[in-house]
Parts: C-alpha cells; structure tokens; sequence
C-alpha cells in the first residue's frame, strides 16, 4: 500500500514538472534573454543559455526609463493604480453579488442583465465614449482615469462572487438573523469566511487584470511622468527604428514580479478556505 | 510654530516668489507664454533626444512650454483619433503617410499654407514634389520632415560566395530573378525578400505599376490608377513563380522573419542576399551588420523608368483645434531647418527634407558611412525618379490589407493570378469609393 | 420566473438591495451604461472619429450582413474558435483542479507554475516564443517531421492549420479556469466525501455523486465566461498572426478593432460590436435557461 502511493506520487511529480516546464517556458525564455546582449537576442534565439551572461547591462538600461522618467516611477504608479482600483472592485463587487443573491428587491433582474451585458461587449468600442465621458469630468491624462472603470466594481467579478452565494446554503443566514445578525453582519461575519476562496480567486484576477492592462491606458494618459508599465513597456518598441529589446525583456520580467508574487502569496489563502461543516456544526 | 511665526514665514516666502517671478515677465514681453503639447511615435532613442530637442528648443525661446507625448507606434493612431474624437488633439502631431490623408479630408489638422506663405516656415530648400505630397485637397497638412526612396539592401559577402556580380543600377527585373535564383541554388535557403512582405503592403507594388506608365491610385482617389489587370496578375505571379523555385522568401519564413526584428533579418545575418527597403536600411542595421550595400530597384524593359518617387517620411501636423499654431509653425520651422537641431536628430527619422542642411550634415563628418550612402541614394536614385504620386487615399491601411490577401491566396495556390488581380481590383474599388467619395 | 408567494424572505426590501449596489450602479451607469449608449447611437450613423456623426439609419447593419465578406470570415473564425476551446480548456482545466486538489507536497509550486500563462498573456515574450516553436523552423516542424510528416509549410503559415494553434494556445491558458475550480472544489464541505467513503463508494463514483453535482454552478459559471471570452478573442490572434494568413485567424473582435482604428470606420465597427453582443446574448441566454436542470444551488432555489 505504502509502495505504491510512492509510485503514484513520482509518477505524479514528474507529470506535474513536465507539463509545468511547457507553462512555464516562455517565461524562462524572457527571463534567459533579458540576460543577453542586444546583437546576439535572436540569432540563437532558442537557447535558454545566453552564450555571454550580460546580468547587468539590460537591467540598467531598461531602469533608466524612457523619455527622462526612471523606470520606477512607472512601477509606482502601476502600483497605485493596482491597490486602490483592487480593493474598490473586490469590495463593491462583492456588495453588488451580495444584493444579488441574499435581497429581493425590485429591478434586480433587470440590473443582472446589465451585468452579463457589460461582460458582452467588446471594450474596443467602449473606449472612445469613456475617453469622452473622461475628458467632460476633467479626469484625462490623471491615474483616476485608470482606476475608475475598475474601483466601481466589475461584472466579472458580481457574477463569480454571486454564483459562490449561490453555493451557500440559505439555512446560514436564517440562523444568523435569528442569533440577531443584521444584513451587513450575514454578509462579513457569516458569509465573507466561506467564499474567502472566491474572493481571493477575484482578487488575483483584479490585481493581473489591471495591472497588464494597456488599451485604456493608452488612450487616456499623455504624461509621460504618469504612465503604467505596460505603456511604458510599449515605448521600448518602434517597428521601423533600432529597438532596445534588451532593456524591454529586462523590464518585462521586473514588470510580471509584482504579479507572480501576488499570486504566490494570496494562493494560500485558496488551499484554507474553511470547510463549511465547521459553521454548520 | 506659533502664529506669528507662521505669518512671518508666509510673507516672506510670498516676496521669494514675486522675486522669482520677475525675470519671467521680463520675457513675456516679446511673446505670451505659450504651452505645446506635441506628439510623437518612436523607439527609446527617439523619445530621449527629442526630450532634449524641445529642452534646447525651449533655451532660445522662454516663452514656450513643451508638453511631450513620446508613444510607441502600438496604438498611436488609436489614440491620435480618439482625441480627434473629442476635440483635444495635440498641437504639434507627428503624422505618418498613411493617415494624413484622412485627417486632412476630415479637417483635423490645420492648413499650415498660411505660415509657409508668412515665412515662419522657410520651404525654399525642401523638394517642392515632396512639400506637395503634404497637399491634400488643397489644404497643405504637414510639414514633411524626412523623406524616402524605395532601395535594395544587398549583402554583398553573400553575392560574392555565391559567385555572382553584384547588382548595378541598370539591372532589370531579369536580372534580380535570375541573380536571386542562382545565389538561393548555391546557399539552399530563399535570397529575396521585402522588408514588408511580398504583398505586406502596397509600396514596391505602385514602384512596378509607375514602371508600367500608371499609377496606383487614380487622381481623386477613387478607384485603382491603372486600367490592365495583367500588370497586377504579372506582379503576383514573378512572385509565386520565385516562391516556387524557393529563391524568395513565403509568407510563412516571413512571419517568422518578422518576429526576429530587422537586426536579425536574413540580409543582415548573411542567410539572404536583397531587401526592398527604404533608403536608411543600411543605415538602421548597421549596429548588426556595417557592410550592408544600398542599389537603386530593377528596371523594368519598355518602360521610361521613372517609376520611383520621394516618399515623405513622416510629417509633423498642426491640429485644427490648436490656440497656439503660430508658435507650432515657429517650432517645425525650426526643427526641419536649423543645424542645432539636426545636430541632435542626426537623421533618425530618415533623410532630413532640407538640402541645405543634408549638404549640412555631410560636411560636418559626424556621419556614418551607412548614413552618408542614405544621404547620397537621394541623388543616385534621383535619375529614376518621376513625379510624386497624389497622397495615398484615405482607405490606404484597408486597400493594402485586400492586397494583401488577395496576393497571399495566389501564394497559398488558391488562385490564379489572374482572379486575384480581379478580386483586388473589385475589393479596391468598393474600398476607395466608400471612402472618398464626395 | 416563479417563485412561492409563501415564506417571510419573499417581501421585497427594495432599500436594502438598491444600497448594496448603488456603489456599483454608479460607475456602471458612468463608465457602461453611458458609454454603451452612445455607441449604439454611434452604430446608426457614419462615422470615422473625425468627422461629426452623420445618422444614416440601419445601413451599417444591413452593410454587415449584404456586402460584407470580411464579417462572415470573422464570424466563422470565431465560432470555430469558441467550438473547440471552451470544451478543451474546461475538461483541462476541471482535470488540472482535480489533480491538484490532493495532498501532495510543492502544489502550491505547480498552481504557481500553471498559473503562469495566464499572467504573461499577450506580452512581446509569448508572440515571440509561440512563433517560434510553431514556425517553419520551430520545434513542432520537427517534431512532425520525425514522425515522417513532412511540410513545407509551418502550421502557423498554414491557412487550414494556424488557427488550430491559437486554439491551442488558449488552452495553454487554463490557468484562470483552473483557479476557479481549485476554489470551488475547496468549498465543497469534506463530510460529505467522509460519509460516503463510510458507505464504501468507489472514487469515480464520488466524482460523478458529488463532486460533479457541487461543482455545476462553477461549471455553469466557467461554461458562461469562457463563451463570452471565447466570442471576445482578440490578444491572440493579434499579437501571433495578426489574423493571417489569409484571414484564417481574423477573430470577430480583431476585425472590429481594425475597422473602428485602422480603417476609420467607427459607426460600422459598433454596429459589428452589436451584432456580436447580440450573438454573445442568444447563447448565454439558452445557458442561463438550461441551468436549472442541471446546475445544483445549495441555496435550494427552484
């Protein structure tokens, strides 16, 4: 008995190794090349050991920045715009799935149509009457642009959170209310602990989600001094110029960092998510 | 901090400030302080010595301030028409061949004329055709900053292994097909290839129909120039024909090619022998590869072979909605005709317009040797050189995705040359009308 | 939708509901319902961005299903699209969560490691690598030439080929998926596999008894998200072949795209964004119909 769930764990290692080098290979691969030099970066474009370690020169160029703002800047604000447009949209997402899900109240299939709705249309075309919208409020070329069709919440977000409530059993709020738990109390005290999974689950896609993002940013920021990095990222490359790829996968592979240890952290929280006995016990 | 501590500190810091501001009104007198926001599209080395252009620009002018935009060319045109959008374009807009027409027809950017005409803008020493191609229904658009002229980069190591001459300006179509076919023999791999795909877009194709006595596009920009669909059928098929025999590169090595970026492209790494390109290719390759030799494109037999043209590079525009288009002209005036200026471009966006100032930068030897063959190709080149084409029309960027796909269906065989010469001709048409139309 | 009249929740507490998501409201009703709004204005009339909008009726719609060929490309590109990944990517995705939902040491290595292609997504990185393997000189060419198939051309230079490899490539990114069922899977009460390893069942049958039955709203869940992404394809097809060759991998959303910017065609592109919204609905519609024989709610709705 013993033996063989050795047998099966090697044999499940190995299974998880391999296919977790083919995920993992593109990363491997800009990770290998932000230590090349910039002539040789393709001509042995398939190695994943550069031929000379060049360990420094990418990583200062691409700090530098571009057009006289230090790479760090751009980190801050990514990050800024990341935090506050996360927590907004985990937050009132989780109101929002909340309402929908545990309260009748009128209009309220018609506000989950709306919901699904936005998740249909393909943000291509919403972007020129936000940037309209944006520029009548003031608010272009600010990082308030950037988190606000984040912070108010997201219909991702709505819809997993409320299929997690429909998970939850109702008996749970009913003995809440009668131990004289309010609507809000159910919500955090009762709810909260066990679709803590859920919420973590959307948190790591809010903090990606926005972090990568580049169309809108692209279009509502000018000022260099407050772009994201992936706009930054973007000025790296010119088609019809000499390109710094170097100095681009250099900062590529610092830009991913924040979101793989996001993620590293926070997927804890996914493996203790509390077994609902103990709250029905 | 007490009170009265704070009220000495705020007086004093307000006599610092009006102290501060006294030699800045001493220079608004000659002009009113002015902000520009310009924008442009560029790699990393475009965006820092432009950043120390207008820092320069700003020296001799304290009355201007500068609002950079620096973008990759990812998404320059999505924003430059979402602000266009919303009436709040930059003043000073760097404007690429493609669009300018449909910002000019639209009225987007405003009609520089009157500043040329006033003399803000000195157009004495810039090619008169090529000033015309920034003409746009009789609303002159941009300010031509760099110009062009369609080229072939060879390798001249990989001729020579392989045993053949190298090319001249009097070589014909003939010759490149059958050079390219013995070097590909002798190497195993395709020796030929555009820089933009054989059918990326439409520039060496309008080269082979000016050969033929036509142009690309008509007049008013409402249908194809030319009348016989045989010319396109031929142009398709002198591909499909050396995809065939592997002396050109497929779309598919393309795709692959083009990932690599051009410091790897297999002229420079010596796995091909000649690109068509723009006459700084040696110039922008040669951190990889400095041997890279520049020949004007084979000729073509009964024909006048005056088939090329200056192609402006790029424009700067000025947007209609700007308050400040004087002080705009001021600053292009500057750019593309002072020596301080060009000191710092040293021609990154291509062969400078002004000939005052390429005679300029060729004395000055602070060129490369890339850089004065770019220079010199503009006199070579001159010879077969005819008029400069009507701007391209508006629906360009459409028109050569239909080119582009119905050359690829002859490649891929799944037509004739023939039927796809039609079907461009059809899609074209219904592309040009719908947009041009009055 | 019918619902007993019996029972004191069913009293309606418009209050409650409408404070709990006027936060959200706000912002949708600023940057969606606004926004939306004006672009269906904007798909009645004929506009490049430049000029000011010209109303023109329905023409742009009836230009999209009488003249347009590019449309019904796109429209089969995607269709084909959505047919093959969402099944694919779900059942490895499902398969994946499974596996890792064991008590083996390092997973959270391997969620870490299968998480990755999610995160990279589009970037300069993946286009980069992805042609590469799969170009004419990549990896897979070799690997089928061992295999004694033979090509000239590459499966990405190949019409009836390329999009094959961008529905692989999707798949590659299960990632998302996976989390989703990894959380919902941790939310499934263990007592209840407790008491049926008491009664001795087998564990394909715990699977098919209770794992597959907790897990349909997830299913459902997923099922609905990845149609709808699936019918917004755009990243990969643009960054790996920009739609060629010959259109094979023109997406719906690419083609949109390319007509609202690169070809000036505002008015016409929202019209398309409307037809597929459209589409997208038909399907999450019938979805949404079919769940409830098949989706298991703990909340004991009907």
């Amino acid at each position: 008995m013993k033996k063989k769930s050795r047998i099966h764990s090697v044999m499940f290692h190995v299974g998880a190794c391999i296919l977790g080098f083919f995920m993992i290979y593109p990363l491997l691969w800009l990770l290998a090349s932000s230590f090349k030099s910039n002539d040789t970066m393709f001509q042995n474009a398939y190695s994943l050991i550069p031929e000379r370690w060049d360990v420094v020169t990418n990583y200062l160029s691409g700090m530098s920045g571009v057009g006289g703002v230090p790479f760090v800047k751009f980190f801050l604000n990514s990050v800024a715009v990341t935090v506050v447009g996360m927590a907004g949209c985990v937050f009132i997402s989780l109101l929002a799935a909340y309402a929908f899900t545990r309260v009748r109240f009128r209009g309220s299939g018609f506000w989950f149509g709306c919901v699904m709705v936005t998740m249909m249309i393909p943000p291509q075309v919403m972007v020129v009457p936000q940037y309209i919208i944006l520029k009548r409020l003031g608010l272009i070329d600010t990082l308030t642009a950037l988190t606000l069709p984040w912070f108010f919440g997201g219909a991702f977000f709505i819809f997993l959170l409320v299929q997690s409530f429909r998970g939850v059993p109702k008996d749970l709020d009913e003995a809440a209310r009668i131990d004289g738990c309010g609507t809000i109390g159910i919500l955090f005290k009762i709810l909260v602990p066990v679709v803590k999974p859920s919420i973590v689950t959307a948190s790591i896609f809010a903090f990606y989600w926005i972090w990568q993002d580049f169309f809108q940013p692209l279009i509502f920021m000018s000022s260099t001094e407050k772009f994201t990095i992936p706009l930054a990222l973007n000025m790296y490359l010119d088609p019809n110029s000499y390109n710094n790829y170097g100095g681009l996968f250099a900062m590529s592979v610092l830009s991913l960092l924040p979101v793989v240890l996001f993620f590293i952290i926070f997927q804890r929280y996914l493996v203790d998510g509390i077994a609902m006995d103990g709250i029905k016990g | 901090m007490n009170r009265r501590v704070k009220q000495v500190a705020a007086v004093m810091l307000a006599g610092a400030m009006a102290a501060t501001m006294i030699p800045v009104q001493a220079g608004a007198e000659e002009g009113e302080k002015v902000k520009i926001k310009i924008a442009w599209w560029g790699g990393q080395s475009r965006h820092e010595y432009t950043q120390k252009l207008l820092e320069l620009y700003q020296e001799s002018h304290p009355n201007v301030e500068f609002e950079g935009v620096p973008s990759g060319w990812d998404g320059y045109f999505d924003k430059l028409s979402t602000q266009a959008a919303s009436g709040s374009m930059p003043d000073i807009v760097q404007m690429d061949y493609m669009y300018i027409s449909t910002y000019a027809n639209n009225q987007s950017v405003a009609d520089l004329a009157e500043y040329v005409e006033d003399g803000t803008i000195d157009v004495t020493d810039i090619d008169e055709k090529l000033m015309a191609s920034g003409n746009i229904g009789g609303r002159l658009a941009g300010i031509p900053l760099s110009s062009s002229i369609i080229t072939v980069g060879y390798n001249p190591q990989v001729i020579a292994d392989a045993g053949v001459e190298k090319p001249t300006n009097d070589w014909t179509w003939a010759d490149y097909v059958d050079m390219s076919e013995q070097i590909s023999n002798k190497t195993g791999k395709p020796s030929a290839m555009i820089s933009s795909g054989a059918v990326g877009d439409t520039i060496v194709f309008h080269y082979w129909v000016r050969q033929h006595g036509a142009s690309l596009f008509n007049e008013e920009g409402t249908g194809l120039g030319y009348e016989d669909d045989q010319v396109c059928a031929d142009y398709f098929q002198m591909w499909k024909d050396m995809i065939d025999k592997n002396a050109f590169t497929d779309p598919d090595e393309y795709a692959q090619i083009q990932t690599l970026g051009q410091e790897a492209g297999p002229v420079v790494t010596g796995d091909a022998a000649t690109v068509f390109d723009w006459n700084n290719y040696s110039a922008r390759v040669s951190v990889a590869n400095d041997t890279i030799k520049l020949v004007t494109p084979p000729l073509a037999d009964n024909s006048d072979n005056k088939g090329l043209w200056i192609k402006p590079g790029m424009y700067f525009s000025v947007a209609e909605t700007s308050e400040v288009k004087k002080e705009c002209a001021e600053f292009i005036n500057w750019f593309v005709n002072s020596e301080e200026a060009n000191d710092i471009i040293m021609a990154e966006r291509g062969t400078p317009v002004s000939s005052a100032i390429r005679e300029y930068m060729i004395n000055s030897g602070k060129m490369s040797p890339q850089q004065v063959d770019m220079f010199e190709y503009v006199d070579l080149a001159a010879e077969f050189c005819g008029d400069t084409p009507a701007p391209e029309p508006s629906g360009i960027a459409e028109v050569n995705e239909a080119f582009s796909n119905a050359g690829n269906s002859v490649f891929y065989g799944q037509a004739t040359a023939e039927e796809a010469a039609a079907s461009f001709r059809e899609e074209a048409n219904l592309i040009l009308e719908r947009n041009n139309r009055k | 939708m019918k619902r007993k009249k019996a029972g004191r929740r069913n009293h309606y507490d418009n209050k409650t509901g409408y404070l709990l998501i006027a936060p959200w409201l706000f912002g949708f009703g600023l940057m969606w319902l606004l926004p939306m709004l004006i672009s269906i204005y904007y798909s009645f009339t004929d506009f490049n961005l430049l000029n000011s909008p010209r109303i023109i009726g329905l023409a742009n719609y009836t230009r999209i299903f009488t003249q347009d060929k590019t449309f019904w490309q796109a429209l089969k590109v995607t269709f084909t699209y959505v047919l093959f990944l969402v099944p694919l990517r779900l059942a490895f995705a499902l398969f994946v969560a499974m596996l890792l939902n064991k008590n083996h040491k390092g997973l959270g290595l391997y969620r870490t490691l299968y998480y990755v292609p999610s995160i990279i997504g589009g970037s300069i990185a993946v286009s980069v690598v992805w042609k590469q393997i799969f170009g004419n000189q990549g990896v897979v060419m070799s690997l089928l030439a061992a295999v004694g198939i033979v090509q000239k051309t590459s499966l990405l230079g190949n019409p009836k080929t390329s999009l094959a490899v961008i529905i692989l490539m999707g798949v590659w990114q299960f990632g998302s998926s996976m989390l989703i069922f990894l959380s919902a899977l941790k939310q499934i009460p263990y007592s209840l596999y407790e008491s049926a390893m008491v009664d001795g069942a087998k564990p394909w049958k715990m699977f098919t008894r209770i794992t597959l039955p907790m897990l349909t709203p997830t299913i459902f869940f997923n099922l609905i998200l990845q149609i709808i992404n699936g019918f917004r394809v755009f990243t990969e097809s643009y960054v790996i072949t920009d739609g060629g060759p010959l259109d094979s991998t023109l997406s719906y959303v690419l083609y949109l795209y390319r007509r609202a910017f690169t070809y000036f065609d505002m008015g016409y592109s929202c019209a398309l964004a409307w037809v597929l919204v459209a589409i997208i609905a038909v399907f999450t519609v019938i979805l949404f119909k079919t769940q409830n024989n098949w989706v298991y709610y703990e909340t004991g709705e009907d």
